[in-house]
C-alpha cells in the first residue's frame, strides 16, 4: 500500500506541472491584462507601461514562464497583482474556509446520499422510493446558484420577515459581533453561518450519490449471498446494513473522489453568493481581474486537492473491498 | 483612477431572480442594539490603503474620509476648505504655501508634519511608483519645498484654475515608508496595516470578508472630533441580492451599492430608507472617428439625435440618472448650461440624407452611394446595465436606418479591444476621480492624445478648434474665465459628437431607518462616515 501511494504521489507531480503550464499559457492567450484595471482617462500610457514593467508583464511569455516556474518550485508564489500582497497569504487566508465548507459538504453529501439511496432500494417502487426519486432528480437538475438563492430567500429573508424561530444568516462565516460572544455562542454562530452554503452544496451532490447507491443496492440485494444471509435467518436490518451496504459502497466511494472537482467548482458560485471568504471567491475575483499569480496558485491548489481526493478514494476502495490489493 | 469591477453575467441574473421573487416584502424591525457598532455592506474588497498607489474608488474614500487626513477637503458646494492645512497663502499664480495644523497625529503618536507631505509628493512623482495620485492631482505641480515642520511650499508648472484642488490627497507617514523603494510601494506591508492620521484607525482586515475601523478618541474637534460610531465593520458581500437580504434582516445597517431594480423594494419597506445622489460616473457611446461611417461628423450627430436618453433613464435607470452632454458633471460649479442633443429622428434622417446615406434598396438600412450599408458593431461589456442599454440604443438607431450589431463581451476583453481602438462604436463609462473640470475632457478629446497607443482618447478625435479650447480652459486662472472656455468646448463637443454622452448614473444606497447621520453626495458614499451612528 505504501508503495502504491508513493507511486501515485510521484506520478501526480508531472500531471500537476502540466496543469500549471497549461493554465499559464491559456491565461496568456486570454484578452485583457491586470494593469487594465486602471482604466480611466487620468491614467496616461506612460503610467500604464510603468505598471506593466513593475508587474513584469512587459517580458515575453517564455521569460515570464521561466521566472514563474523557478520561484514556484522554490515555494514562492509571488505577489498578487490585485491585492498587492503575497499570494501565499491570499491562499492561506481562504483555504481553511473552503476546506471547512468542503469537508462538511462531503460528509453530509455522503451520509444523506447513502441513507436516501438505501431507503429507496429497500422500498423499491414504494411511495417513499418514488417521492424521493422525484425530489432527488429535482435537486440534481437544479443549478447550485439557483438553489443557493432559494435557500437564502426562504430560510434567511422570509424566515426573518415571517418571524420564524430560526432564520439563518445569509452571508459570512461569523457575525460582526463574534469577538464578543461566549465560546458556545461562537460555536453556534459559526454553525449557523455554515448551514445555508453547506446545504446548497450537499443537496445538489447528495442527489447523485443517492441515485448511485440505490442502483448499486438493488444489484447487490439480488445476489446469491444476500439470499443466503436471509436464508440463514439474519434480521433484514443486518442483511441490508452489514452485508449489502458494504458491497454497494465500493463504487460510491470512487464517486466521492470524482465529485471533488464538481464540489470545488460549486464553491465558486456558492461562496460568491453567500459571501464566504474562500478559494472559490478568490479564484472568481482573480479571473475577472486577470490576477495571474493568484489564478495560478489557486488552480494549482484545487488541482492538488483533486489529486489527493482521488488518491483517497483509491485507498478507501481497498478498505471497503478486501479483494482489491495495491502492490 | 477608479474602476468598478464589472459584475459577472451570472451574478446579475441572480440578482434579478431574487429581486423579482422577493419584491414587495415588508420586514419587521431587527434588533439593532450593537453597542456602537455600525455594519456596512460593500460589493468588493478594498485594495491597499496607500494614497500613492491606490486606484480603487472606495479605498480612496476610506483613505480620504476615515483613515487619513487630506491637505484640503471639499465642502458641500464643492468649494475647497482647509483640512490638514489650516491655512494657505497664494504666491501669485506660481505657488502656494500651506500651514499645517499642529494637532493631527499619526495613530502611532508622531505628529503629521510638512516632511510627510513632501515625502508623499516626491514618492508620487517618482515614475517608478507608477502613482495615479501623481497623474490625477500633481501633473501641474512642479516642486515641493519644506520651509519648516508646519509649512510647505508647492510651485506650479504653470498657472491654472482650481489650483488648490491639486491637494485633495492625504500624506503618508515618512517614518513608516521611507525604507520602501518606489517600485515596491504597491506591495508594502504598510498598505494592509496602515498607520493613519484620520478619525478612524484600521483595527482588522480579513481579506474578502471585512474591514474593521475603530474610532480615534482624540481626533481634532475642528475636523469633526471623535466619530459617532465606536466601531465600523465594513463587510464584503459581492452579490447585490445578498446585500439587500442582509439589509432587510439587519445583518448590515447600510448597503453602499444598491441596484436600480432594488429601489422599489427598499422604498416599500418602512424599515429601510433609500439614499440617492448624483454620481461621478458618466456613460457614453464612443464612435471610432477613424472608421467609416464615423469619420463624418454629420453621421455622428445624426446618431446622437436618434438616441432617446430620456427613455433610457426612465426605463432602465428607473429615473436614477441625469442626461449627459459632456464629461463635466452637471453638479460641478463649472458645468456649462448646455442641453444635450434632443431626441429628434427627423433631424437624424435629414443629416444622414445630407451625408449621402439613403435606403436605396428598401431593406430599412441606409446605404452609401457605393452601396455600403450603414452597419457597424456596438461593443460593450457584459454588465447587466450595459447590455440593457445597448439593446435599447440598437432599437433607436434602427429607426433611423442604422444597423448596429451588438458585441457583448466580458469586461477585460471589451477593454482590450476598446483601448487598442479595435472597434466601430463602444458603450462605456468613465468615473471621475476628482472635481477638476479640465482633466477628463483633455485626456478624452485632445489631439495630442489621439495618436498615443492605449491613451484615453479612444475615439481618436482631435481638431484645432477643440485643442485650443481645451488648452485655454486648462490655462485659465480664474474659475469665471475657465467656465467660458468650457462652455464653448461643450458646445463644440455637442456639434461634433466624437462620442454621444448618455447619462450620469445616480449612486444608490440603502440604510436601516434607525441609523442616523448618513448623508451622501457627489463627494462619495463614505464622505460622512464619521457621523454615521447606529441607533
Amino acid at each position: 500500500m505504501t508503495g502504491f501511494i508513493t507511486r501515485r504521489v510521484l506520478g501526480a507531480i508531472p500531471l500537476l506541472l502540466a496543469v500549471a503550464t497549461l493554465i499559464f499559457i491559456v491565461l496568456d492567450l486570454a484578452p485583457g491584462d491586470p494593469a487594465a484595471q486602471y482604466f480611466n482617462p487620468n491614467v496616461p500610457p506612460e503610467v500604464y507601461e510603468q505598471l506593466r514593467r513593475n508587474l513584469g508583464l512587459d517580458q515575453p511569455l517564455a521569460t515570464r514562464y521561466g521566472k514563474w516556474l523557478g520561484s514556484f518550485l522554490t515555494g514562492d508564489f509571488g505577489y498578487s497583482f490585485a491585492q498587492n500582497r503575497p499570494v501565499a497569504n491570499v491562499v492561506l487566508d481562504a483555504l481553511p474556509n473552503t476546506l471547512l465548507l468542503a469537508v462538511v459538504a462531503i460528509g453530509a453529501m455522503f451520509v444523506v446520499g447513502v441513507l436516501v439511496g438505501v431507503l429507496q432500494a429497500v422500498r423499491q417502487h414504494g411511495w417513499a422510493d418514488r417521492i424521493l426519486s422525484v425530489i432527488g432528480l429535482f435537486f440534481y437538475s437544479m443549478p447550485s446558484f439557483w438553489l443557493a438563492l432559494m435557500l437564502m430567500l426562504v430560510f434567511s429573508l422570509k424566515a426573518h420577515q415571517w418571524g420564524w424561530p430560526i432564520a439563518f444568516p445569509a452571508t459570512g462565516i461569523t457575525s460582526f459581533d463574534y469577538e464578543f460572544l461566549s465560546p458556545w455562542g461562537k460555536f453556534t454562530d459559526r454553525l449557523s453561518h455554515l448551514v445555508l452554503p453547506a446545504t446548497t452544496l450537499t443537496l445538489v451532490l447528495a442527489a447523485g450519490v443517492a441515485r448511485y447507491t440505490r442502483g448499486q443496492m438493488l444489484e447487490v440485494i439480488r445476489q446469491d449471498y444476500i439470499r443466503t444471509a436471509r436464508a440463514k435467518g439474519l434480521p433484514e436490518r443486518t442483511v441490508v446494513l452489514k452485508h449489502a451496504l458494504r458491497n454497494s459502497l465500493i463504487p460510491v466511494v470512487t464517486l466521492v473522489g470524482l465529485y471533488l472537482p464538481l464540489l470545488f467548482s460549486g464553491t465558486v458560485f456558492v461562496e460568491t453568493i453567500f459571501s464566504w471568504p474562500g478559494m472559490g471567491r478568490v479564484i472568481f475575483d482573480a479571473i475577472s481581474q486577470r490576477d495571474a499569480p493568484v489564478i495560478m496558485a489557486t488552480s494549482f491548489v484545487f488541482a492538488t486537492l483533486v489529486v489527493i481526493g482521488n488518491l483517497l478514494a483509491d485507498v478507501l476502495y481497498a478498505v471497503v473491498d478486501p479483494r482489491i490489493r495495491y502492490d | 483612477m477608479k474602476q468598478r469591477s464589472p459584475a459577472s453575467a451570472a451574478s446579475v441574473s441572480l440578482c434579478v431572480a431574487l429581486a423579482a421573487l422577493s419584491a414587495g416584502c415588508g420586514g419587521d424591525g431587527a434588533p439593532e442594539s450593537t453597542g456602537g457598532t455600525l455594519v456596512v455592506g460593500v460589493r468588493s474588497d478594498f485594495s491597499g490603503f496607500n494614497a500613492i498607489t491606490n486606484s480603487s474608488q472606495y479605498t480612496d474614500e476610506l483613505i480620504k474620509y476615515a483613515l487619513f487626513t487630506p491637505i484640503v477637503q471639499y465642502d458641500e458646494s464643492l468649494g475647497v476648505r482647509p483640512w490638514l492645512a489650516e491655512s494657505w497663502e497664494l504666491d501669485g499664480d506660481s505657488a502656494v504655501v500651506f500651514t499645517l495644523r499642529s494637532d493631527v497625529r499619526w495613530h502611532d503618536g508622531e505628529p503629521v508634519d510638512a516632511r510627510d507631505v513632501a515625502f508623499t509628493f516626491e514618492r508620487a512623482k517618482d515614475p517608478e511608483a507608477a502613482s495615479l495620485l501623481a497623474e490625477a492631482y500633481l501633473s501641474q505641480v512642479a516642486r515641493a519645498d519644506v520651509i519648516d515642520a508646519r509649512t510647505i511650499r508647492f510651485a506650479y508648472e504653470r498657472p491654472h484654475a482650481q489650483a488648490l484642488e491639486n491637494f485633495w490627497w492625504a500624506p503618508m507617514p515618512e517614518h513608516r515608508l521611507a525604507d520602501v523603494s518606489p517600485a515596491e510601494l504597491r506591495n508594502a506591508d504598510f498598505n494592509r496595516a496602515p498607520v493613519g492620521s484620520g478619525p478612524f484607525r484600521l483595527a482588522e482586515w480579513r481579506a474578502n470578508e471585512r474591514v474593521v475601523l475603530e474610532a480615534v478618541e482624540d481626533f481634532p474637534e475642528e475636523l469633526g472630533g471623535r466619530p459617532s460610531a465606536e466601531r465600523v465593520v465594513i463587510r464584503v458581500i459581492p452579490e447585490a441580492a445578498t446585500r439587500l437580504t442582509e439589509l432587510v434582516t439587519g445583518g448590515i445597517h447600510v448597503d453602499i451599492d444598491v441596484a436600480p431594480d432594488q429601489t422599489d423594494q427598499i422604498e416599500a419597506s418602512p424599515d429601510l430608507e433609500l439614499l440617492s445622489f448624483p454620481g461621478r460616473t458618466v456613460y457614453f457611446v464612443a464612435w471610432n472617428n477613424l472608421r467609416e461611417p464615423f469619420t463624418d461628423a454629420r453621421v455622428r450627430r445624426a446618431l446622437g439625435y436618434a438616441i432617446n436618453r430620456e427613455e433610457i433613464i426612465a426605463a432602465l435607470l428607473e429615473g436614477h440618472g441625469a442626461p449627459a452632454v459632456s464629461p463635466i458633471p452637471p453638479w460641478s460649479p463649472l458645468a456649462p448650461a448646455v442641453e444635450p442633443l434632443p431626441h429628434d429622428t427627423a433631424a437624424a434622417d435629414r443629416l444622414l440624407e445630407e451625408a449621402g446615406w439613403l435606403d436605396r434598396d428598401g431593406d430599412g438600412v441606409r446605404e452609401s452611394e457605393n452601396g455600403a450599408p450603414l452597419r457597424f458593431t456596438l461593443l460593450t461589456s457584459d454588465r447587466a446595465l450595459n447590455r440593457a442599454v445597448v439593446e435599447v440604443v440598437q432599437s433607436h438607431l434602427r429607426r433611423v436606418g442604422a444597423d448596429a450589431r451588438l458585441q457583448v463581451t466580458e469586461f477585460q476583453t471589451m477593454l482590450a479591444q476598446f483601448r487598442s481602438r479595435e472597434y466601430d462604436a463602444a458603450f462605456a463609462n468613465w468615473v471621475l476621480d476628482n472635481f477638476q473640470v479640465g482633466t477628463a475632457p483633455f485626456a478624452l478629446f485632445h489631439s495630442s492624445q489621439a495618436e498615443i497607443a492605449g491613451s484615453a482618447n479612444r475615439t481618436s478625435y482631435g481638431t484645432p478648434a477643440a485643442d485650443s479650447l481645451l488648452e485655454a480652459g486648462r490655462a485659465a486662472v480664474t474659475p469665471e474665465d475657465a467656465a467660458v472656455f468650457w462652455a464653448d468646448f461643450v458646445r463644440l463637443l455637442k456639434e461634433d459628437q466624437p462620442a454621444t454622452f448618455m447619462f450620469w448614473l445616480d449612486e444608490l444606497a440603502g440604510k436601516r431607518a434607525g441609523v442616523t447621520g448618513v448623508d451622501m453626495d457627489p463627494r462619495g458614499e463614505f464622505r460622512g462616515l464619521a457621523d454615521w451612528a447606529p441607533r
